[in-house]
């Protein structure tokens, strides 16, 4: 399961995802990033309530990046909780991402 | 528990892992890796070893020992053995990210003492994770 809401916050398209990026769920978060991507120059996603992520949903994630970077977007990665931040960092996603602990960012 | 190699097992085996954790009443930490190393194996299967579309393709055992749990997976996929699997380049600039490696990387970074066997068409996998002591 995973939900993801838009709210515009200080300049940027806020999309507040909550539930869990898994091998199921991967999918939907890339298509709910790179709808955003669409519709605003600046996006963040809000990972607070973000329960669970895999592999895959790192790939989703990485995808939307790619495509922001694509589309000459900024895009950003907010509010991890540390189990989270922890995958994100043994896979090496700082070098490639911008990471903010708080929002807005 | 025993899995068809299909994605949609996927929640059953989430279920088991939530189930063993709250009977254990294990901290949220080991939960949220146990759920990332049985997802990665699973996944990598279908996707990679020919696990998909197979009955009975997966069989998973969780273990509680006095200081770690035991995760024990097995599965009819091609023989893999996930220690020798090239690692990911994860300094790589985002154009260049492989989008493979990734979940096998994850699962040797979390757990400890991983061992494998190859028997009689299975890939058998033990493994351990810590449960680091009260208050630390």
């Amino acid at each position: 399961m995973i939900e993801a809401t838009q709210e515009t916050r200080a300049g940027w398209l806020v999309v507040a995802v909550k539930g869990r990026a898994d091998a199921e769920t991967a999918d939907q978060l890339e298509s709910a990033l790179r709808s955003a991507l669409d519709q605003h120059a600046k996006v963040a996603a809000d990972f607070r309530a973000l329960a669970y992520i895999s592999s895959a949903g790192l790939r989703a994630v990485l995808q939307a990046a790619r495509a922001a970077q694509e589309q000459n977007r900024e895009f950003a990665v907010c509010g991890m909780s540390d189990p989270v931040k922890k995958v994100f960092d043994m896979s090496g996603m700082h070098h490639v991402l911008t990471i903010h602990g708080e929002l807005p960012c | 528990m025993v899995l068809d190699g299909k994605l949609s097992e996927l929640a059953r085996l989430t279920a088991e892992a939530e189930r063993f954790c709250r009977e254990h009443a294990l901290p949220v930490d080991v939960e949220f890796d146990l759920h990332l190393a049985l997802e990665e194996l699973f996944v990598n299967c279908i996707r990679h070893g020919a696990c998909e579309g197979l009955t009975g393709a997966v069989e998973v055992r969780l273990a509680l020992l006095p200081d770690a749990v035991a995760l024990e997976y097995a599965d009819r996929g091609a023989s893999f053995d996930p220690a020798e699997a090239p690692g990911p380049d994860i300094t790589a600039p985002l154009a260049e990210r492989a989008i493979g490696g990734l979940g096998l990387h994850l699962v040797r970074q979390i757990m400890r003492d991983i061992e494998y066997h190859r028997v009689d068409g299975w890939n058998r996998l033990r493994m351990r994770r810590p449960i680091p002591p009260e208050g630390t």
